[in-house]
């Protein structure tokens, strides 16, 4: 896909047409453009004839953006954005070469303007199953029963309970190969019977769990950025960390990190290997432990180098679980409606994938923590600071009381400040001889 | 307006000196009859009653009643600029807000002026009926001083017996006892030695010699002091000063425990 820039090939109809052509001169700034150009990264291979459109979003079923292309397919709108707090602008600059193969009728030779938004509008490919999902499901999230109230309904059947407003699904529809497009995504988690010359539709949640899994699969396999492999893999799976030595039970936790896994345990079997070699003398029972897993082997050296360790490390295939699921539920809180989503996390557990060492590693792991959450309580000292200003001002207070006695001290004679210490048991009130006046 | 003028500022130097170390502060009230006080020490166990009468002062001067709310150790630090031969005039407007002390020195025309500011100061009035006491005995100042400092260093409170015998001071403590007691005696050359004893019923009673050492500072103002003893009630220490006028203390009977 080549980047190519360009401003709104082909506005929907209901977006008035975005480029306004202020003929700016030199110096005097043109005054700002209502409808400021947008930067939008285009599929390349999509058609001439792609258009815009509105449909309503599969997850909240408001209205969204999307390109549609009749031959390559449907693509979504991803903004890329700085936050606010770092403001940045473009500098567009449109020149008849690159613009040629655009609707732009310019009279300038060169047309250069600057956009104070920052956004980056990045189309990529979206599943139409997706978009057609809320119909497929829309009975089910209705009236919430069972399977079998679902019914085989036409496309078009389907297509009318999506929400009407704003959305140009009945015009995209008109495009035969578009409506051929979606109708194979649909079949594609659907039931499907023929009733004479139309195809009769209605979902498959299984079948739709296959899909959504398989599309997970993919999306794991390939590996996640960086930052959202950190986020949700690695830390979801971190155990806490222990200062002092903890036995390893148990081979599957005993592996180390999962990614360097096959690199670091390749020169620990080398070494190991080597030590035997050199060292004739050794026992037995040493000799025995070699054959071990080179896993095994890298975790003990690990133990042994490091006193702080973690108390229980992920094996890959926990971590390509925990990918697995990230993914899936990815996916589903980008496509899915909620309820449906819900539904299919449900499903997912009775899948063909078994998410149940997972699950395993999650319950020892929380227990882990708490346990750690309850050991690090009683050594925490993060709340002394608090303590301290409340004693700075308990101190203040004192010493300010401290202040006011020495002043009603200094008028206090010292006689009467001894007369204080005198002992006065036995002696009653003058107010118990003498009435007051 | 307050306006009284004292010939000796000796009197109110010897006077604030005899309070001070029993009172922190007090009210002087003053009417035509003359300025007066009556205050209690922190533990109410003593009380203090001064009164100065209006010939005491030459002139006395007073419309109105006014109350000088006075810190009786910020007044001794006025007072101290005085000397004992001053002529010391007291001045005060109606609700005042300073008492103005002018000490003038009649040696030499030197005269020096203070203000001192005033306090409020919510002070009960106790009304003290004129009693009539089982044991009044009259000594010279100076001797009963003399008492009670020897005996402090027996015992912290003092048990005094008046019987026709005499008077018997007696004090207990830790280190032993000791007893003074004096008699009757008339000194026709030096009347002011002479100890009298009169006796309507013999008492005896138990007081805190720390108050009493107090009591004693005001040995300075008279060559006489008059003590009042009757059961279960409080010991009257009286120095009359001159003319009628009076500086009385009283403190309240020690009951119960004997050491």
């Amino acid at each position: 896909m080549a980047r190519t820039r360009s401003t709104k090939a082909a506005p929907a109809p209901k977006k008035a047409s975005t480029d306004s052509k202020s003929a700016s001169s030199k110096f005097a700034l043109a005054p700002q453009s209502e409808n400021p150009s947008k930067l939008f990264i285009l599929p390349s291979k999509a058609a001439s004839d792609a258009r815009i459109v509105t449909l309503p979003n599969p997850r909240h079923s408001r209205p969204a953006r999307y390109l549609v292309c009749p031959e390559t397919g449907i693509y979504e709108f991803t903004k890329v954005a700085a936050p606010k707090t770092t403001p940045r602008s473009w500098l567009i600059e449109t020149t008849p070469a690159s613009t040629g193969a655009d609707t732009e009728k310019d009279d300038t030779q060169l047309k250069a303007e600057t956009s104070t938004g920052q956004e980056l509008y990045l189309a990529t490919a979206i599943d139409p199953l997706f978009l057609s999902l809320p119909a497929l499901a829309e009975i089910k999230t209705s009236k919430g029963s069972g399977e079998q109230k679902r019914m085989f309904l036409t496309s078009d059947d389907h297509f009318e309970k999506l929400p009407e407003e704003s959305s140009h699904l009945s015009e995209i529809l008109r495009c035969p190969k578009t409506r051929a497009l979606i109708e194979a995504r649909m079949g594609a988690i659907c039931d499907t019977v023929e009733a004479g010359d139309e195809t009769m539709f209605r979902l498959n949640e299984k079948t739709l769990v296959g899909v959504i899994l398989d599309k997970a699969k993919k999306m794991s396999k390939g590996g996640f950025p960086l930052s959202m492999d950190e986020k949700f893999v690695k830390k979801a799976l971190e155990a806490p960390i222990l200062v002092q030595k903890r036995e390893m039970k148990g081979g599957e936790l005993v592996t180390g990190p999962p990614d360097t896994d096959s690199q670091v345990s390749t020169p620990q079997i080398e070494s190991t290997e080597s030590q035997s070699t050199v060292a004739s003398t050794e026992t037995t029972a040493s000799s025995v432990s070699q054959p071990s897993t080179a896993a095994t082997s890298f975790s003990e050296g690990q133990v042994t180098t490091d006193s702080i360790v973690s108390a229980m490390e992920a094996s890959p295939e926990i971590v390509q679980l925990q990918r697995l699921r990230v993914a899936f539920n990815f996916i589903c809180s980008n496509y899915v409606a909620p309820t449906l989503a819900a539904q299919l996390q449900e499903l997912l557990a009775t899948s063909s994938t078994d998410f149940s060492p997972l699950d395993e590693y999650h319950s020892k792991l929380s227990k882990l923590r708490a346990d750690a959450v309850t050991s690090r309580s009683t050594g925490d000292y993060s709340r002394k600071h608090d303590r301290d200003e409340e004693e700075d001002e308990a101190r203040a207070e004192k010493k300010r009381k401290l202040e006011e006695e020495k002043k009603k001290k200094a008028s206090e004679s010292r006689g009467v400040r001894e007369l204080k210490k005198v002992n006065t048991k036995g002696m009653k009130k003058m107010s118990d001889f003498f009435k007051k006046k | 307006m307050l306006e009284a003028r004292l010939e000796q500022a000796a009197l109110l130097k010897k006077v604030v000196d005899a309070i001070k170390d029993l009172v922190q502060d007090c009210n002087f009230d003053c009417n035509d009859t003359g300025i007066a006080l009556q205050a209690m020490d922190n533990s109410h166990v003593a009380l203090v009653s001064m009164m100065l009468k209006a010939e005491a002062f030459s002139p006395f001067r007073c419309d109105r009643n006014i109350s000088l709310g006075v810190n009786l150790t910020s007044l001794t630090k006025v007072l101290r600029a005085a000397q004992n031969e001053d002529i010391l005039t007291v001045k005060a407007e109606d609700g005042p807000d300073v008492l103005n002390l002018v000490f003038e020195s009649s040696a030499n025309d030197r005269i020096s002026e203070y203000d001192l500011k005033l306090m409020d100061i919510d002070q009960e009035h106790l009304g003290i009926p004129d009693t009539e006491y089982a044991a009044t005995i009259a000594m010279p100042s100076v001797e009963f001083r003399r008492i009670v400092a020897d005996l402090t260093a027996m015992s912290e409170s003092v048990n005094i017996e008046a019987s026709k015998d005499g008077v018997k001071f007696s004090s207990n403590g830790d280190i032993g006892n000791g007893s003074v007691t004096l008699r009757s005696h008339t000194d026709l050359d030096k009347p002011e030695l002479n100890v009298d004893i009169e006796l309507t019923e013999p008492v005896s009673l138990t007081f805190s010699l720390k108050y009493l050492g107090n009591f004693c500072k005001a040995a300075a103002l008279s060559t006489q002091v008059k003590i009042c003893l009757s059961n279960e009630v409080p010991l009257l220490v009286e120095y009359t000063l001159a003319g009628s006028s009076y500086l009385r203390f009283y403190l309240a009977p020690k009951i119960g425990d004997d050491e």
